[in-house]
This record gives C-alpha cells, sequence and structure tokens, in this order.
C-alpha cells in the first residue's frame, strides 16, 4: 500500500515536473522570464495575433515574448510577481477549462496546436465569469503593447513614430535626466530656446498631412 | 553658462543621510503640492517640497503604452480597485498626475460646491469663494480653451455630432500654451506646450527659494501632541523604488499632497488618522466608460488634442463626455475580439475616435487601506446598483453622438451585447438591457474624499481650510479633501484649494502678500502657523 503510495506519489511529481518545466526551448540570455514564460507569451501571442490575418506579422514575429521581457524587466517588483503569476494561471487553467480533446485539451496552453490555443483563448474571452474575462484581458493587454511596439505593424496601422523638435525651456536647466547627478546638465541660460509656437501637428508631421 | 543656482536634488546628488529644517514641509508635487510649495515660498516661507519620483525631461519620456506607464506611474499602471474591478492610476513623478493627464481644467460648477457647502457644514466654498482662487492659478498657467485649428478630426467629430443633437458642448479649457496636437498628453508632452507643474509652478517655487528634494518618499509624518514637526523618509531609486539615505525635514507646519491614494495611508502609518474614524474612507471615483466609434473616412486620431472637447450637457444627470486619446496600444485593449478578427479591427484605426463618459457616481464608495507592508495603498471599491443606470445612459448618449456625426458603426465594449453595432436602434439596448458592473468596462477617473473637509470634526478629517481637524498645523491640499466627487475633471479644482490653503498657512505665519502673492477676500490676521485661519470660525 505504502509502496503504491510512492508510486504514485512519483509518477504525479514526474507528470507536474514535466508540465510545468519540461519541454521548453531555452530562454535567450539576459532574459528576466524563464522558458516556460517565454513559451506561453509565444504560444498566446501567435493565437491572438495569427499567422495569415491582414496584418504583415503574426504575434510570434513581431517579437512579443521579448516586449513582454524587457516589460517585465522594468516594473517593479510585486507587478513582475503579478504579471507572472497571470501567465502561470492561464498557462495551466487548462486543467480546469480546458481545450478541444478530453485529455488533449487538458495539456499545458503553450503544448497545444495553434486552433485549439485560440479556442482556449475565445473561452476566456467569452466567458460568463468576470474573473476568466478579466484574465484573458490583462493578458491580451500585455501582448497587444508588444504587438504594437513592432515597427512593421506600426507601419501598416499608420502608426510610425513621429519626430518633434523639444524646446529647451527653464526646467532643463534644472533637471537632469531620470538617474543621473545635477552636475551632468548640459544646458545653460544661453541654451533656452523660443517656446513651442502652436503650429498644429497634424499639418507639418511628415507622413501626417491628409 | 551654468544652469541657475537653485537646491534641486535629483537622486545621484545624495551622498548621505540628511536632516533639513523649513518652515513648511509640502509632501507631494503634483497640482496640490507645487502650487502650494510655490504660494508659500512666494509669501517669504522657508519651504522644502518633497516629491518621491524623479523629474522626467523631454529625453526621458517614452511613447510606447507599456514602457510609459512602468515609468511614469505607480504599480505600473496596474493599479485596481477590489469589490468592482476598475484599474486607476496615480503618477509618480516630479509634477505629479499633470505630467501625464490632459491638461484638462474646469471650475466645479457652482452648484456642485453649494451641495458641497450645504451637505457637509461648510461656510466658504462656494464658487464665489473659490474664484478669485481659480482666476489666479487660471492665469498662471493659461488655462483656455482649446482652439479649432489643434483640435484634430476626432475631436470635432464630437462637436459636430452634439451640434446636430442640439447638445451643448464646448472646447477644453487647458492648461496649455502652444499645443500641436501632438495627442501625447498621456505619455510626457515633447514639445513642452503642456503647462504641467514640473515645468511651472516647481521652477517658479526654487526661483523663490524653495528646496525641492526629488526621488524621496516620505514614509512618516512626525508629530508631538496636537502639532506636526515634519516628516521623516527614504531616498528611493527611480522606478526600483529601492530605499536608500534617510532623510528627515523638521517644519512649522506640514502639508500633505501625497493624493488622494497616498495622503491617507501615510496619516494612517504615522497614528495621526485622527479620532474621526473617516480617514481613508468615503472613496469615491469618477468611474468613466468609452466607446469607440468607426467613421466611414480617416479621422487621422493620432493628431489633435488628447482631449480637445467636453459637453456638460448632462451634469445634472450625473455625467460629463469629453473626447479621447491615449497610445492606441493602450486604446486597442478596449477592442472587441481575438485572432483575425481583432486584426482586422485594427485595421481600422486610422477611422477611429474615442469619446468617454465621467460620471458621477456619489452613491458608489469605498476606502483605502494600507497594504500589509509599504506605503502603497489597498483600494475597495463598489459600484452601487443605482449608480448603474448613470453609466448606461451615459453609454448610450455617446452612442448616439457618435451615429449623428456619422460614424458607421461603435463598438461599446459591454459584455452581453454586440461587439459592434450599426445603428442607433441596436444602440438603445446599452440603455435598456440588464447589466452587472461586472459587463462594463470601467476606468478609474480622478480620486476623491479619503480626508474629506467637513464642518463637524466628527464627520471629516480636515477643515474648510485643508487642515486636519485633530492636528493645529498639519494640512491635506490633494483631491481627498473634496467632501464629494465635483462632477468635472478636478485639477483646476485641487489647484484653487492647494492655493487657498496655502494662503490661509501663509496669512497665519504673518506673511505679507507682497510682489508674488496673493490676499484672499477677507483673510487678514497673523500668527502663529498653525493657528486658526482668519473667519474660519474656529474649532
Amino acid at each position: 500500500m505504502r509502496f503504491a503510495a510512492l508510486v504514485v506519489g512519483a509518477a504525479l511529481a514526474a507528470w507536474i515536473t514535466r508540465r510545468v518545466w519540461g519541454g521548453h526551448p531555452p530562454a535567450p540570455p539576459g532574459a528576466v522570464l524563464c522558458p516556460r514564460e517565454l513559451a506561453l507569451l509565444a504560444a498566446v501571442a501567435e493565437a491572438v495575433f495569427p499567422p495569415g490575418g491582414p496584418l504583415p506579422r503574426s504575434g510570434g514575429e513581431a517579437g512579443v515574448p521579448a516586449y513582454v521581457d524587457r516589460l517585465v524587466a522594468a516594473s517593479a517588483p510585486r507587478q513582475r510577481r503579478l504579471m507572472r503569476l497571470l501567465f502561470a494561471a492561464v498557462e495551466h487553467a487548462t486543467l480546469v477549462f480546458p481545450g478541444p480533446g478530453l485529455w488533449r485539451g487538458r495539456r499545458r496552453l503553450s503544448a497545444q496546436p495553434l486552433a485549439a490555443r485560440i479556442a482556449v483563448l475565445e473561452g476566456w474571452r467569452t466567458s460568463s465569469l468576470f474573473s476568466r474575462r478579466l484574465v484573458f484581458a490583462s493578458l491580451r493587454a500585455i501582448v497587444t503593447l508588444g504587438y504594437f511596439a513592432d515597427r512593421e505593424v506600426q507601419r501598416r496601422l499608420a502608426l510610425d513614430p513621429f519626430a518633434i523638435e523639444s524646446p529647451i525651456c527653464e526646467a532643463d536647466l534644472l533637471y537632469p535626466r531620470v538617474g543621473a547627478s545635477r552636475a551632468t546638465i548640459a544646458f545653460g541660460l544661453g541654451d533656452l530656446t523660443p517656446p513651442s509656437d502652436g503650429t498644429p501637428l497634424h499639418a507639418s508631421a511628415p507622413g501626417a498631412a491628409r | 553658462m551654468s544652469a541657475p543656482d537653485v537646491d534641486l536634488r535629483a537622486y545621484a546628488d545624495y551622498e548621505r543621510d540628511f536632516r533639513e529644517e523649513a518652515d513648511v514641509v509640502v509632501v507631494g508635487s503634483g497640482p496640490g503640492g507645487a502650487v502650494a510649495a510655490r504660494e508659500l515660498a512666494a509669501r517669504g516661507l522657508r519651504v522644502v517640497l518633497v516629491e518621491e519620483g524623479p523629474p522626467f525631461t523631454p529625453p526621458d519620456y517614452v511613447q510606447d503604452g507599456g514602457f510609459a506607464m512602468a515609468r511614469t506611474l505607480r504599480e505600473g499602471g496596474l493599479r485596481a480597485t477590489r469589490g468592482t474591478v476598475m484599474p486607476t492610476m496615480q503618477a509618480i513623478a516630479l509634477g505629479g498626475g499633470s505630467l501625464v493627464n490632459s491638461a484638462i481644467c474646469n471650475r466645479a460648477p457652482a452648484f456642485v460646491l453649494d451641495d458641497w457647502c450645504g451637505d457637509y457644514a461648510l461656510e466658504h466654498t462656494t464658487r464665489a469663494d473659490l474664484d478669485p482662487h481659480y482666476d489666479a492659478v487660471g492665469a498662471y498657467l493659461g488655462i483656455a480653451p482649446t482652439p479649432d485649428p489643434v483640435q484634430g478630426r476626432r475631436n470635432l467629430l464630437f462637436r459636430d455630432g452634439c451640434e446636430k443633437l442640439g447638445v451643448s458642448c464646448e472646447p477644453i479649457p487647458r492648461n496649455v500654451r502652444g499645443c500641436r496636437g501632438s495627442g501625447e498628453c498621456f505619455t510626457g508632452c515633447r514639445p513642452r506646450a503642456k503647462q504641467s507643474m514640473d515645468i511651472t509652478y516647481v521652477p517658479d517655487a526654487l526661483r523663490l527659494g524653495a528646496t525641492v528634494l526629488t526621488s524621496a518618499r516620505v514614509e512618516q509624518v512626525l508629530a508631538s501632541g496636537r502639532r506636526a514637526v515634519g516628516v521623516a523618509g527614504r531616498v528611493v531609486a527611480p522606478f526600483t523604488g529601492r530605499p536608500g539615505h534617510r532623510f528627515e525635514v523638521r517644519a512649522r507646519c506640514v502639508v500633505l499632497a501625497a493624493g488622494c491614494m497616498a495622503t491617507p495611508v501615510l496619516l494612517e502609518r504615522s497614528g495621526l488618522a485622527g479620532p474621526s474614524g473617516h480617514n481613508g474612507r468615503n472613496l469615491q471615483f469618477h468611474p468613466g466608460v468609452a466607446v469607440m466609434g468607426i467613421f466611414p473616412e480617416d479621422v487621422d486620431p493620432r493628431f489633435g488634442a488628447t482631449q480637445g472637447y467636453q459637453s456638460h450637457h448632462f451634469l445634472a444627470e450625473g455625467f460629463k463626455l469629453e473626447t479621447l486619446w491615449a497610445p492606441p496600444a493602450v486604446l486597442s485593449v478596449r477592442m472587441p475580439g481575438s485572432g483575425v478578427e481583432l486584426e482586422r479591427r485594427l485595421l481600422d484605426l486610422p477611422r477611429l475616435a474615442v469619446w468617454d463618459a465621467i460620471t458621477s457616481c456619489n452613491r458608489s464608495l469605498g476606502e483605502v487601506v494600507p497594504r500589509r507592508r509599504g506605503l502603497d495603498p489597498v483600494l475597495r471599491w463598489k459600484l452601487h446598483p443605482l449608480d448603474l443606470p448613470i453609466l448606461k445612459e451615459a453609454l448610450y448618449r455617446l452612442a448616439e453622438i457618435f451615429f449623428a456625426a456619422g460614424a458607421d458603426s461603435i463598438l461599446p465594449g459591454v459584455h452581453g451585447l454586440p461587439d459592434e453595432m450599426t445603428s442607433l436602434a441596436q444602440a438603445r439596448a446599452l440603455r435598456s438591457c440588464d447589466l452587472r458592473p461586472g459587463d462594463l468596462v470601467l476606468g478609474g477617473n480622478h480620486a476623491f474624499c479619503t480626508t474629506r473637509m467637513h464642518g463637524d470634526p466628527a464627520r471629516g478629517v480636515v477643515d474648510e481650510w485643508g487642515r486636519c481637524h485633530h492636528l493645529d498645523n498639519l494640512y491635506v491640499a490633494d483631491s481627498g479633501v473634496f467632501p464629494r466627487c465635483p462632477s468635472v475633471n478636478p485639477m483646476w479644482t485641487v489647484m484653487a484649494l492647494a492655493h487657498r490653503t496655502a494662503h490661509a498657512i501663509a496669512d497665519q505665519a504673518g506673511r505679507s502678500p507682497g510682489a508674488h502673492g496673493f490676499s484672499p477676500p477677507g483673510a487678514a490676521g497673523a500668527g502663529r502657523l498653525g493657528a486658526t485661519p482668519a473667519g474660519a470660525g474656529g474649532r
């Protein structure tokens, strides 16, 4: 009896280990997120922005996991934990909210084929449970931020970054760049420039005129 | 030529623990704190202004929505209420919320202020009482209606829709000079047109002799008996919040302007919540709902004032309508769908406008309590069922204006209703359907009332002048002092009240108005900082 319990326990441990840690491609050097989190993000990005759609890049091609990795790195510790908890929850919630197929649908989300992942996420999006919709909205928000950071996507959506000249005002003589010492302020009174003249940007920005 | 010789300290300039002395220490450099600090310095008082965030300059701004939020907002922009879940924001930067808001300046309507006076035993807070303070701030910041040339198409379409329906509307008055309509208010104004506190009141306070400590987090208000004697805290690294050197500022008077979500936590942590039981209670928002509209032609939504038009037509019914813009990646979070359907909708972005409503949900209350550790708050708030119809009606009115303006379709963002509506008849469901709070995508715009003013010390935290009822020289100068939501964007009212509070403090210190000063009507008197302001009626 005891032996049987040990065997069952060991099998369960092996299953959990494989489910949580097994079979992920290694993370790129310097990544803050671990391989399983990057794999989940790639899987979700491909499901939210799948290949073959009207936009030039899929979520994976747009480098969403790398963007989210940078975003997580730039976040405060508590927010990092919250985001990672969100990723883990979505990855393993297939145990409770499975994809198509009795057993296959319960595999972790990142291990499921694209069509199944899309179906799972659609289930979250349209759920009658507010908490499920909230989880989906949070995850999609993070992925969308990363998708929009891609230059090709920006170009297709007419959202290319545009340059604007910043006048040098009195405040620029007082404040250093964030994190730097005041001794690094490069401007003096002679560098002050006239304030913005209020020329509407939509009439003057390159590529912005209608 | 070198930079002006002023006493501003940045994170990298702190080398050891330190201690300062001042007449007045002001905590927080947002619209309340910056105005108070400048006005007090102008009246000749020795002021130390303490701000937890760093100063930002244009090279520090990033246009990417995610990183902009992570850098300039507390909790990386992920702050949300519990109960009825709703995201809400608080900035962490020199200049506070003024760095990342849309510069909207509205005076609180007279009927709102009359209600405040009637319901909260206030005697000197009518519109006539506050107008001199509104005027002083308005003239200083150049507050003026948004001119047509920088409105951009998505704002003008709102005007057109309102006019067709006979709904009154107006260009939004803003604290900007030379706005070019870059639509970047939320990520920092690169053309330096927005007259945020960091480029207006704070430099002026420095020039007038104030000391400004940035990246300095106040963790405790120090008190002795009925008097505050200063504040203590730690220097913190920008973005990570890693604590460093300790500091203490001893002062004859303390002004807390840390924001409605932080000031009550600071009071609680300092053991100064007071006996009324109202510190941190009565939390109100202007819960917001938004509708996206798709027009048949391009509207170039990226260009134009971030928020250029508004309608006060329905204020008495509990909501205000306005145009809206934000980084497209952030706005797209509201778009329905996923997969190829979402991609198709994103292609509509050049034809898209977003308009929103902020609502006066006076029955929906909450509270701010400290987390177990740290100074971040836990926000509990619940939408009252009787306030839900206000949100539904606001959604319907937005839909009505969109269709009047010629929109092909709208995306109402309401769970249980169609993702896209193509006619006003279809949009009537917004009004008639049975909704739960969780069916709406709510935004926690503005926050108020957590240290509310009340003439009765048992029913409020501060008096009409912003002074804590239970302490002689501790003042609050942020939106927490509002006794009830103001129904319109609060920044100008925060500044007007802070302006009044600062001059009341200076009057008590016996400082004459002087060249830079301001003499509020009937405010005469001199004496010890923190004594009863003239005309306040004592306690």
